[in-house]
């Protein structure tokens, strides 16, 4: 039990160790420099506005924020990702693209759970289509970046709209790729991509 | 906005309900991982975000919006594209940049293609991720197969743009 929490507490060290790590502060330095010559070029008034405005919006985007990462999160807890592949299928119709999209849309989690991911698929022998259509759909329309980034920064309304434009190109894309006739060599996946 | 939060918080709530229901831990699976992602993500996302008002007022906001704006056409498309391409770095960055660019009279177009292609392109997970655990010949593959998407990805947002200013 003792053990128990002195490794929770390392963990959250670790992460407040992550959080405010080195690209923090430097994040921090940028936003007071550039805060700094604001106030330098364009006088107080400009400073003035431009923070609360930036406040406005950090007021605005914080709710957003956290209810967005709760959403992943809990998506991410329900869904496993080693389970999502199943739904993969092995033909070489449209209709394979399409699953493999929806799938890509739905796996959560930054690159380093997709491209794991990606090597199982290619290790698992799913056709180059499947492969290029799965890394664009996640790339491009991964829900988890839309709602932790697109709509916080950008507003619903563009998120949707891009996500709307952007849906037939995973699969375009998987379509050129089938008719590309290069020799594609994966790289062997090592123990650890197949442990995740 | 105020609906795009309701909507949010909505969906919050039948994601909690729901994992509460299932009993297997996934609530508090779930949970975890949100904190883990919020204190990871939210310090820096906020000093981005202040940052960007900041050099917004600074960018000359004509220049932007001649190269990105509603008039740049398919000039603004290619450029928003090549803009997109050469940011290898995370999404903090380019969606402040984004933002900025927004502020300074941006089209929807353009930023559409600009954030599409830099999910695309993004270098450094090219260089961290997709040649260690695929290879050469995948990238290769990739990029002669999605490499025009963001243009595509332009050409439809302004298809898009004309259905809806005729009706």
């Amino acid at each position: 039990m003792a053990k128990r929490m002195i490794e929770s507490k390392t963990a959250i060290g670790d992460l407040l160790a992550e959080g405010f790590g080195r690209s923090f502060w430097l994040f921090l330095l940028f936003a007071a420099v550039s805060g700094f010559v604001c106030y330098q070029v364009k006088g107080s008034v400009a400073f003035e506005y431009a923070l609360s405005r930036d406040l406005n919006l950090l007021a605005s985007t914080l709710p957003r924020i956290v209810a967005a990462v709760s959403i992943a999160g809990l998506i991410w807890a329900i869904l496993p990702t080693d389970k999502l592949t199943q739904y993969i299928g092995q033909d070489r119709g449209i209709k394979s693209l399409i699953v493999t999209m929806v799938v890509s849309i739905l796996t959560p989690g930054g690159p380093s759970a997709a491209y794991p991911l990606l090597a199982m698929l290619g290790a698992a022998g799913a056709d180059r289509g499947v492969l290029v259509t799965y890394i664009t759909g996640w790339s491009m329309l991964g829900l988890q970046r839309i709602l932790v980034w697109d709509i916080p920064f950008m507003g619903a309304e563009f998120s949707i709209t891009r996500f709307l434009v952007c849906l037939p190109l995973p699969i375009i894309a998987g379509l050129i790729a089938r008719k590309i006739p290069i020799k594609l060599s994966l790289n062997e996946p090592d123990n650890r991509a197949r442990g995740q | 906005m105020g609906s795009a939060l309701i909507g949010f918080y909505s969906l919050l709530f039948i994601l909690l309900v729901y994992t509460y229901l299932r009993k297997d831990g996934s609530l508090t699976k779930g949970l975890n991982r949100a904190a883990e992602q919020i204190i990871k993500l939210v310090p820096r996302m906020l000093c981005a975000l202040i940052a960007a008002g900041f050099i917004a007022q600074l960018m000359p906001s004509e220049l932007i919006a001649s190269f990105l704006g509603a008039e740049s056409g398919a000039k603004g498309i290619v450029i928003a594209a090549m803009t997109g391409m050469l940011i290898p770095a995370g999404p903090v960055v380019v969606f402040t940049l984004a933002a900025i660019f927004a502020h300074a009279g941006a089209s929807v177009q353009s930023l559409i293609v600009f954030i599409t292609s830099w999910s695309i392109f993004a270098g450094h997970r090219i260089i961290i991720f997709e040649l260690p655990l695929l290879g050469k010949s995948f990238l290769k593959l990739r990029l002669l197969s999605a490499g025009l998407t963001p243009i595509l990805a332009g050409i439809f947002a302004i298809g898009l743009q004309l259905i809806f200013a005729k009706s």
